[in-house]
């Protein structure tokens, strides 16, 4: 069975700056995917070419093994997209919405009920568009992706504007979507905690080029594991611990001492803290702890200089 | 139900107008034509022909609410989707890009279509109207719904050319003001030029000059709108279904 998504080299090139360097990512099917990246690491551009929106200057992407560039519209049938700009017409209902898009699709009448109800928005349906409240306009956005069953979903920044309550709704919605409608789901996204929560792979881009990729919980696992401290005097048990061996870096709530791999976490803890301790530093709190997404994404993708006045990234 | 694949974009498109204010626009224009010719009618103080009141209905038409229609019409169905930014879903959907903007230019041809008869109609009505009020000015001559047909027919086709750059500029640019700025400008040279002989190749004069007496203008506005028309409304298709919308 091939990927449900697969690019070769995926180049663009705007003019003299290039958006998307020569990436080859692979979506495993019925996966989550998180594709993350700072704004304007090129994650929208390669949604667009994956959608057909935009050409590639370079390279290939596949649909579910068929090639974008030869057969958009054969590619197009296989994805449904929530783009950021959604493209609802306010002055219309819910349902009369999906119905333009399903119409446009040659989709019987009773798909507009699945897809509401599988988003919930069955009893909003016949409200106008422009009635709606942000997370209901992206819950319509993905039932409209969702009309004739693709088997690949591409969502793009699907929690962007949403209220906590609203983000905890979608994170929800997401993790139990490929169950449901057994759909692999492209997702791209700048917060990390969302893709944390709600991938079971990630791709990180940064300035046009793919970093990494894989699973993430093998991602996660094939990093050794780090030792939090909080103690009395950051500088000395910096000093100590390095000259231990240990990779330390300064967190907001302490430091991080990186194991080196293979190292046992339990044993590395107990022996930095008697020494630490016999070095008359007071030690509030020191454990293991396994690596979390945003040191991940961190190590793989660091700011540019000018990027990082231009665009922080966020951080749930 | 389901339309045929090749139709259904006509008719989305259809259902969309159908809730937009394009049925104001389309009944305003020719309304203001009639209400005009009404009073026209009342304040005159003897009979005129038929055709007097008909010819100054389609002159009016083709030099100054044509032109304007069109920019606004075709402003109105470029901001369906220009405003809430629809293109990237459209244009992601499995289907030919050209049906998309093919839609809009039927729809908007179709219109058209419908305002040039509703013209020729509701001056008769606002004629006929006045009559009953002063059954002295009632027109002389016959109603040649043939003829007069036939003149807005010809003005409807010349003006193929106006509406393609109209549509074309409407639906490329995202912001409004490029398509507006064209149709005012082409409008307010058709009304200050009105007769000028080099008014046969200018887009927004080809309509009026179906009106003028020698032949020559006739056939060359008319070859011309029509045959560069749909040249350039082929071309638009062609152009905006390939362009990238970043």
């Amino acid at each position: 069975m091939p990927a449900a998504i697969e690019t070769h080299d995926l180049t663009r090139r705007f003019k003299r700056h290039l958006a998307v360097d020569a990436v080859s990512m692979t979506v495993p099917d019925k996966a989550v995917y998180g594709f993350l990246g700072r704004n304007g690491a090129g994650k929208t551009t390669t949604l667009k070419m994956l959608l057909g929106l935009i050409r590639p200057s370079g390279g290939s992407a596949l649909v579910c093994g068929v090639d974008i560039g030869r057969d958009r519209i054969g590619a197009a049938r296989m994805v449904g997209a929530l783009l950021e700009a959604h493209g609802f017409y306010g002055n219309l209902s819910g349902r009369e919405n999906l119905d333009l898009t399903r119409s446009l699709l040659g989709l019987p009448a009773r798909e507009i009920d699945r897809v509401l109800e599988v988003v919930e928005m069955t009893e909003h349906g016949r409200r106008r568009v422009s009635d709606y409240s942000l997370g209901m306009r992206q819950r319509l956005g993905l039932a409209r992706a969702m009309l004739g069953a693709p088997p690949v979903l591409v969502l793009d920044e699907p929690t962007n504007g949403l209220d906590p309550d609203g983000i905890a709704d979608m994170r929800r919605f997401l993790r139990a979507l490929p169950e449901r409608t057994g759909a692999t789901v492209l997702l791209s996204s700048h917060l990390l905690g969302e893709i944390e929560q709600t991938a079971t792979h990630v791709g990180i881009l940064s300035h046009g080029k793919l970093v990494l990729e894989g699973e993430l919980s093998r991602l996660k696992a094939d990093l050794a594991p780090e030792i939090a401290l909080q103690t009395d005097d950051a500088a000395r048990a910096t000093a100590l611990a390095r000259a231990r061996g240990f990779d330390v870096l300064p967190t907001e709530d302490g430091l991080t001492a990186r194991l080196k791999p293979g190292e046992d976490a339990r044993t590395a803890s107990a022996s930095l803290n008697r020494a630490l301790i016999e070095a008359d530093i007071a030690v509030f709190a020191i454990g293991a702890r396994s690596r979390s997404l945003e040191g991940i994404y961190r190590e793989v993708s660091p700011p540019a200089p000018t990027a990082a006045v231009k665009a922080q990234p966020e951080f749930a | 139900m389901t339309a045929s694949p090749f139709l259904a974009p006509l008719f989305v498109e259809a259902r969309k107008l159908n809730r937009s204010l394009a049925a104001v626009l389309a009944a305003a224009a020719p309304a203001l034509i009639a209400v005009f010719a009404f009073f026209m009618v009342l304040r005159g103080t003897r009979p005129m022909p038929w055709d007097m009141w008909m010819i100054n209905a389609s002159g009016i038409w083709a030099f100054f609410m044509l032109p304007m229609s069109v920019t606004a019409l075709t402003a109105l169905v470029a901001h369906m989707e220009h405003g809430p930014k629809s293109w990237d879903h459209l244009r992601a959907l499995p289907l030919p890009r050209w049906r998309l903007y093919a839609a809009k230019a039927v729809c908007v041809l179709a219109l058209v279509a419908l305002m040039s008869a509703a013209v020729m109609a509701m001056t008769w009505g606002a004629v006929m109207l006045a009559t009953a009020i002063k059954p002295q000015l009632t027109p002389t001559g016959a109603f040649e719904l043939g003829h007069y047909a036939a003149t807005f027919a010809k003005i409807y086709a010349a003006a193929l050319l106006m509406i393609a750059i109209q549509l074309l500029v409407a639906l490329r640019f995202a912001s409004f003001v490029p398509a507006l700025a064209i149709g005012i400008g082409g409008t307010f040279f058709s009304v200050v030029a009105t007769s000028a002989k080099q008014g046969v190749f200018f887009p927004w004069q080809m309509p009026v000059n179906m009106l003028a007496t020698e032949a020559w203008r006739v056939n060359t506005a008319l070859g011309l709108g029509l045959g560069l028309g749909a040249a350039v409304m082929a071309g638009a298709l062609a152009h905006l279904s390939r362009r990238e919308v970043l």
